[in-house]
């Protein structure tokens, strides 16, 4: 099995960088954009396994990008990770079909989890 | 319907400040009590008072001019009586002086015909005498032996001689009793010159004056000009007696006028009312008194009917003015209490939101930092678990460290969590809820939490509560949060109870459900924040101060209230409503909102495995 390609989206660039640097130790190939739309393209370019993506982010927000990603038929299985606790828009996210959602702070342990299990699931799901 | 607002029962324990603000309003509605008692009072009684005190006036002076009247025809009918008796006399003399010659009525036989003429239908004369010019009897009918008597030197006679008619006072003449007498003069035409003198009858005469009757009081009398009774009056004086009653001058007409109590020259009399009149021939002066208490007396009967009835309307309009006015006092004091409620009730939940707000903010600014920490902190335990040449006692330093911070962010955590949940919008999972069962859900739950704790659950639910449209997700951790407060009230006893009843209340369509305890209670000071975020008195990391703020916010969006009773070292009773059903604006969001969120995520994802191949992946 090779190493999960993951994209991380997120506002916050010392969170963004910190997790890059945690998930590249768990042998993870990671990339980190600040917005939406460098999700996107960068997306466009490279296939990527695993986005986890911050609703809350000035200009394209999550949802936005989300539904973005979904209407170009970008293929990446989505995990929402964010600070804003209301159930409401992480389930909106659920239901454009993000893979689920974790709320900051959260373990390392628990992200590397749901990521593996998301990876899976979208391995399964092209296999 | 329960509110959000806190009571204590225990207002002995209370604080000052509560104790005087309760006086201050006990003060408050006493004053007003009484201000309204004065005001309807006054102004009831004011034209009352008035209006009585005007009739009373009007009808006293009415009723004493009419007494007044009464006297005054009194007084002139008796002069009539009085004069006309005079006059008759004196005419009968006047006639038979003028019909019978002289020389007849010196015949003794022929005087005594003519005296008893005179008598005849009314006895009124003691004597009869005819007299010559030189003063000296001619003839005399009558008891007494006075033939011989000469009357040329007498007042009577030298009068008689000049009017031809004279009536005189009371005098005791030659027989020394009280008489009057009327005499008229005649001059023949042969020139001789006679007198014809009739002796009033003393008694027949006071009888015809004296003998009216005036009510108890009154009496009739005569006063000659020079000022002596010519009859006698009844209580005071003597016939021929001096008079205490001024002699006024001569007058035509009637006078009323009422005396000084000491105003007759002495006499001790209650004040009187007199009144008089002279007659004209004589010049005696009639007089006609009474007691002014008892010819009054009607009217001071009248004055105190008026002040008895005065009284008692006064009377009853004041107990009806107590009465209106404890009512209306007591529909004041209501209303105040439930514009209170109302207030407390408003501020509460308006606190409640702003707070709300801002705790949603803060939990959402705080997370990213914690977020940042955590991944700080996962870098420095990752880069020390891959150095191997590290110090062993600098790794196991760090390794503490770094545990500990990962346990301050899990607890950061929990209290940011708690804050959005407390301020999560509507949203809710409405369900058919058997309330009793689910209580004894929860409490089979709690006392394997508290089994160690010597508390003890008891369960007095009302057997014939209907089901309950509820959220029971959000009903479960209300019970949870007010249980976990009962079982740490506990905390410094050794035992306790926590006791959990439900009523039915359809009046009020909805269902009454109480959590008692017997722990240490609320202090009074503590019962007014309860409800407030981050209100706690539990020991610092033990609680969040939120769970009570969760459960009014839970509570009030499901359309029920929560109430708190609390006395200190008693224990605490949470009292809930819960209507039969929440608002409508409730069971509008859940149609238009996904179900819960635990469940709902678990569906969705279901659903979301269950779709064929992604086409991107395909």
């Amino acid at each position: 099995m090779s190493a999960l390609r993951i994209l991380l989206v997120d506002d916050e660039t010392i969170f963004a960088r910190n997790m890059s640097k945690l998930l590249a130790f768990r042998g993870y190939q990671v990339k980190a954009v600040h917005n939406g739309q460098s999700g996107i393209a960068e997306l466009e370019q490279t296939p990527y396994d695993v986005m986890v993506l911050d609703l809350k982010m000035p200009g394209m927000d999550g949802l936005a990008t989300l539904r973005e990603v979904k209407k170009l038929g970008l293929f990446t299985e989505t995990l929402i990770l964010t600070g804003h606790g209301s159930i409401d828009s992480a389930l909106e996210a659920v239901k454009l079909g993000a893979y689920d959602y974790l709320t900051k702070p959260c373990q390392i342990e628990e992200l590397v989890a749901k990521i593996q299990a998301a990876g899976r699931g979208g391995e399964g799901d092209v296999n | 319907m329960l509110t959000g607002h806190r009571s204590s029962e225990d207002a002995p324990h209370g604080a000052d400040g509560a104790h005087s603000l309760q006086a201050q309003r006990q003060n408050h509605y006493r004053r007003l009590f009484w201000r309204f008692v004065l005001l309807t009072t006054v102004c009831s009684l004011v034209p009352l008072l008035a209006v009585g005190w005007g009739i009373n006036l009007y009808y006293t002076r009415f009723a004493r001019e009419r007494m007044i009247n009464a006297f005054r025809n009194e007084v002139a009918h008796h002069r009539r009586i009085i004069e006309l008796f005079l006059k008759e006399r004196s005419s009968k003399l006047q006639l038979i002086a003028g019909t019978i010659p002289r020389d007849q009525l010196v015949d003794p036989a022929r005087l005594n015909e003519v005296f008893e003429m005179i008598n005849r239908e009314y006895w009124s004369i003691t004597d009869l005498g005819v007299i010559d010019a030189d003063g000296r009897h001619l003839a005399y009918v009558g008891p007494y032996d006075l033939m011989d008597k000469n009357y040329a030197a007498t007042f009577w006679f030298k009068a008689v001689m000049d009017k031809g008619l004279y009536i005189s006072d009371m005098f005791l003449g030659f027989r020394q009793e009280p008489h009057f007498i009327i005499a008229v003069s005649r001059r023949d035409p042969d020139g001789r010159h006679w007198i014809l003198r009739a002796t009033i009858d003393t008694e027949a005469f006071r009888s015809l004056v004296e003998n009216v009757r005036i009510g108890q009081t009154g009496e009739v009398y005569l006063i000659s000009q020079d000022g002596h009774f010519q009859t006698s009056p009844r209580r005071w004086g003597k016939i021929m007696g001096s008079s205490p009653v001024p002699v006024e001058e001569f007058h035509e007409g009637i006078r009323v006028r009422t005396t000084d109590p000491h105003a007759l020259n002495g006499h001790r009399m209650p004040r009187q009312i007199m009144s008089q009149t002279w007659l004209d021939q004589p010049r005696w002066m009639l007089v006609v008194q009474q007691d002014q208490a008892e010819a009054l007396r009607d009217v001071r009967l009248a004055n105190l009917a008026v002040l008895a009835f005065l009284h008692m309307a006064a009377l009853s309009i004041l107990a009806a003015a107590v009465l209106i006015t404890r009512h209306m006092i007591g529909v004041i004091r209501r209303r105040d209490a439930q514009a209170d409620q109302l207030n407390r009730q408003l501020m509460q939940t308006s606190k409640m939101a702003s707070i709300g707000e801002l705790s949603a903010g803060v939990a959402h600014e705080i997370n990213n930092p914690l977020a940042i920490i955590g991944t700080e902190c996962q870098l420095i335990r990752d880069q020390a678990d891959h150095t191997p040449a590290l110090d062993a006692e600098m790794a196991a330093q760090i390794e503490a460290s770094v545990t500990q911070i990962d346990v301050q962010i899990q607890r950061c955590k929990r209290i940011t969590t708690n804050l959005l949940r407390f301020s999560r919008r509507t949203r809710s999972m409405i369900e058919t809820v058997d309330l009793n069962a689910f209580i004894r859900e929860v409490i089979e739950l709690m006392e394997r939490e508290a089994r160690s704790s010597g508390i003890k659950f008891f369960a007095e639910l009302d057997d014939a509560l209907p089901p309950l449209l509820s959220d029971p997700s959000q009903l479960q951790q209300v019970f949870l949060n007010l249980i976990t407060n009962a079982i740490d009230a506990h905390d410094d006893k050794p035992y306790g109870s926590i006791t959990i009843g439900t009523r039915d209340c359809p009046a009020e369509e909805g269902i009454r459900l109480t959590v008692s305890d017997s722990g240490c209670g609320i202090a009074p000071e503590a019962l007014e924040k309860i409800f407030d975020p981050f209100f706690t008195t539990k020991p610092v990391g033990r609680g969040t101060g939120l769970g009570l703020s969760i459960c009014f916010a839970i509570v009030r969006r499901l359309g029920g209230g929560i109430d708190v009773a609390s006395r200190p070292g008693q224990g605490t009773t949470f009292t809930l409503f819960l209507p039969y059903r929440p608002p409508d604006e409730v069971l509008e969001n859940i149609d238009a909102r996904p179900p819960d969120p635990g469940p709902a995520v678990l569906a969705a994802k279901e659903a979301r495995h269950e779709r064929p191949a992604h086409p991107a992946g395909g």
